[in-house]
C-alpha cells in the first residue's frame, strides 16, 4: 500500500497590484497619522491623564435641580418633537413628487430630487450654524435646522418606499378615470402609510440625538448648558448631564422601537 | 335592460373598520397638542415665524457668488483634507478595536456570559454622539485633530462592532464544524472558518463607516476638534457669507466624491451580494448623515 503524499492545494499567487495597493494604504495611513498627531503612545497619555479624576463624583444635587439641566432637556425634547412634526408633514407631499411612480410631472420630479440631494449633502450642524447666523441664536434656529434635515432624510426614505409600491391599484384608479391627487390618495397612499409612520418614528429618534448637540453651535437645548459647563471646566457636571441625556435617549429609543414593532 | 337597471343601484361603500375614525382623531389630537406644547415651550412667536424666512433669504443671497479664491488662499483645502485624515484614523481605530470584540459578541462562536456585556458595551457606545465624545476628549487631549480622531474612533467601535457581529452570526457553520472535526482549537476555527467568510463584508462596512466619518469629522471641527468645521465657523462669525458658502461647497464636493469612490470600491469587494447590502444599509446610511446614529 503506497501512501501518496496528499496534494496540498496551491496557494493563490499574490499579485503585484495587491502589494501596490497595500503599500499605498499603509503610506496613506502613516501620513494621516502624522497629520492627526497620532502614535500608539498617545492612547496611554489619554488614559493616564490626571484630568479624568475631575469627572468624578457627579454633583447630583446640581444636575437634578430643576432649572439647571431638566428645563433645557425639556426644551431639547420639544425641539425634536416640533421638528419631527414639521419635517415629516412637509415630507409627505414632496416624497410623492419625488417618486417616478406618483410624480405629477417630469420637471417637479427632477427639481425636487436635485434640491433634496443638495440639502442632504450638508451635515445637520452646518445647517444649524448657518441658521443661527442668519436668524439668531436660540431654539428657533435649531428647530428650523432639524426640520430641514428631517425633511431631507424622510423624503429619501419614503420616496424609495413609494418607488417600490405595487403599481396595480394605481393603474386601476387611473383606468377608472381618476385625477392625479385622488389616484395617488387611494391607489398608493394606503399601501405605504405604515412605512411612513415607522420612518417618522425613526426620524424622531434621530432628532432626539441631534437636538442634544445643537446647543454646541448656539441652536438651543441641552447642548447650550454643556457648552457653558465646558468653558468653565466643570467636568463632573458634564458627566452628570451626559448620564441624563443617555437616559432620555434610551427611553425614547425603546418606546419608539416598541411602537414600530407594533406597526409592522 | 339589465344594463339600465344596474346603474340605478347605488353601490354601497364598504364601511371602514370600526373605531378607525376615533383612533385617527385621537392621534391627530395628540400630535397637535405635542406641537402646541413645543411651540409654546420654545417661545416661537407668530411674528418670528413670518420674519425669519426673509432674513434667511437675505443671507442666502449674500452667499452668491462663493469666494473660492479667498478660501483657497486661507488653506481651506488643507483643512478639508485634515477632516479626511481624521476620519481615516478614527475609522482605523474603531475597526481594529471592534474586530476582536465582534468575535466575542457573536452568538454562534461565543458563550453567553461574555456576549451579553460586550453587546451592551456596543449599544452604550453607539448611544453617545461623536460630538459629545469630543466634548469629553478635548480637555484631555487639547484642541486639535487628535481629539476628533479619538471621538470618531470610539464612536465607530459601537456601529462597526454591531455590524461585524451580525455578519459573523449569519455565516455558514459548515467550515467551523470541519475545523473542529480535524481537531482545531477555537482560535483555529476563527482563523480558518470564520474570517475567510466574513472579512470581505466587514471590510466593506469599514469603508462605509469611513464615508460616514468624513461627514462627522467635518462637523467636529465646529467645536475645535480639527478639520474643516472650524473654517466654516470662523467665516460665519465674521458674517463672511461668500467665503462660508465656498467652504460649504468644497466640503460637499469632497464628501460626495469620497462617497462615490468608496461605494465603487465596496462594490468591487463584495461582487454579487452588493445590491442587497446597499438597499438594506440605505436607511442606516441616511441616519448616519446626521453623524448621530446609534
Amino acid at each position: 500500500m503506497t501512501t501518496s503524499a496528499s496534494a496540498w492545494p496551491t496557494r493563490p499567487q499574490i499579485r503585484v497590484r495587491t502589494y501596490g495597493i497595500t503599500l499605498a494604504l499603509v503610506a496613506f495611513t502613516v501620513f494621516a497619522a502624522r497629520k492627526v498627531g497620532f502614535s500608539p503612545s498617545t492612547f496611554w497619555e489619554v488614559w493616564s491623564n490626571p484630568l479624568w479624576e475631575k469627572f468624578w463624583p457627579i454633583p447630583w444635587e446640581w444636575v437634578l435641580d430643576g432649572d439647571n439641566v431638566i428645563k433645557p432637556l425639556i426644551e431639547t425634547f420639544q425641539i425634536a418633537v416640533l421638528s419631527t412634526i414639521v419635517g415629516c408633514s412637509l415630507a409627505l407631499p414632496i416624497s410623492f413628487a419625488m417618486s417616478p411612480l406618483t410624480t405629477p410631472n417630469q420637471p417637479t420630479y427632477l427639481v425636487s430630487r436635485a434640491v433634496m440631494n443638495v440639502v442632504r449633502a450638508v451635515p445637520d450642524l452646518f445647517w444649524a450654524k448657518l441658521l443661527v447666523t442668519a436668524i439668531g441664536i436660540g431654539a428657533f434656529a435649531g428647530t428650523w435646522a432639524l426640520s430641514v434635515f428631517s425633511l431631507a432624510i424622510m423624503v429619501k426614505l419614503f420616496s424609495e418606499t413609494i418607488d417600490n409600491a405595487d403599481s396595480g391599484p394605481l393603474e386601476a384608479a387611473r383606468a377608472a378615470g381618476g385625477r392625479h391627487t385622488p389616484v395617488v390618495r387611494t391607489g398608493v397612499f394606503p399601501g405605504v402609510f405604515p412605512a411612513y409612520v415607522s420612518y417618522a418614528l425613526y426620524v424622531f429618534e434621530l432628532n432626539i440625538r441631534a437636538s442634544v448637540v445643537l446647543g454646541l453651535v448656539g441652536a438651543g437645548g441641552i447642548g447650550r448648558v454643556l457648552e457653558a459647563q465646558r468653558q468653565f471646566f466643570k467636568f463632573d457636571r458634564i458627566l452628570g448631564i451626559l448620564v441624563l441625556i443617555f437616559v432620555v435617549v434610551w427611553v425614547v429609543d425603546h418606546v419608539s422601537v416598541a411602537l414600530r414593532k407594533r406597526l409592522v | 335592460m339589465a344594463v339600465a337597471t344596474s346603474t340605478d343601484i347605488t353601490p354601497e361603500r364598504p364601511l371602514p373598520p370600526r373605531g378607525t375614525h376615533r383612533r385617527r382623531w385621537g392621534i391627530a389630537l395628540v400630535l397637535s397638542l405635542a406641537a402646541l406644547w413645543s411651540v409654546s415651550g420654545l417661545n416661537i412667536s407668530f411674528n418670528r415665524l413670518v420674519t425669519a424666512p426673509g432674513e434667511a433669504w437675505t443671507v442666502l443671497q449674500q452667499m452668491v457668488p462663493p469666494a473660492f479664491g479667498k478660501v483657497y488662499e486661507r488653506g481651506a483645502v488643507g483643512k478639508i483634507f485634515e477632516s479626511v485624515y481624521i476620519a481615516w484614523i478614527g475609522t482605523l481605530i474603531g475597526a481594529i478595536l471592534s474586530l476582536p470584540l465582534a468575535f466575542l459578541a457573536a452568538n454562534n462562536v461565543s458563550p453567553r456570559w461574555i456576549r451579553a456585556p460586550i453587546r451592551q458595551f456596543f449599544n452604550a457606545v453607539r448611544a453617545v454622539p461623536e460630538l459629545i465624545l469630543a466634548v469629553i476628549f478635548i480637555p484631555i487631549t487639547g484642541l486639535g485633530p487628535w481629539a476628533g480622531a479619538l471621538a470618531i474612533g470610539v464612536h465607530s467601535i459601537g456601529t462597526l462592532g454591531k455590524w461585524a457581529t451580525e455578519s459573523i452570526e449569519s455565516i455558514d457553520s459548515g467550515p467551523i464544524e470541519a475545523v473542529q472535526a480535524t481537531g482545531g482549537q477555537w482560535v483555529n476555527s476563527m482563523r480558518w472558518a470564520v474570517i475567510p467568510q466574513v472579512m470581505s463584508t466587514i471590510t466593506s462596512y469599514w469603508l462605509f463607516r469611513f464615508e460616514i466619518n468624513v461627514r462627522a469629522s467635518a462637523v467636529l471641527g465646529m467645536i475645535g476638534a480639527g478639520g474643516v468645521g472650524s473654517e466654516l465657523v470662523s467665516h460665519l462669525i465674521f458674517r463672511d457669507f461668500p467665503a462660508a458658502s465656498a467652504v460649504l461647497i468644497l466640503t460637499v464636493v469632497v464628501v460626495l466624491t469620497i462617497d462615490t469612490v468608496s461605494a465603487k470600491v465596496r462594490r468591487r469587494i463584495i461582487v454579487g451580494s452588493v445590491s442587497d447590502m446597499d438597499s438594506s444599509r440605505s436607511s442606516e446610511a441616511l441616519a448616519d448623515l446626521t453623524g448621530l446614529r446609534r
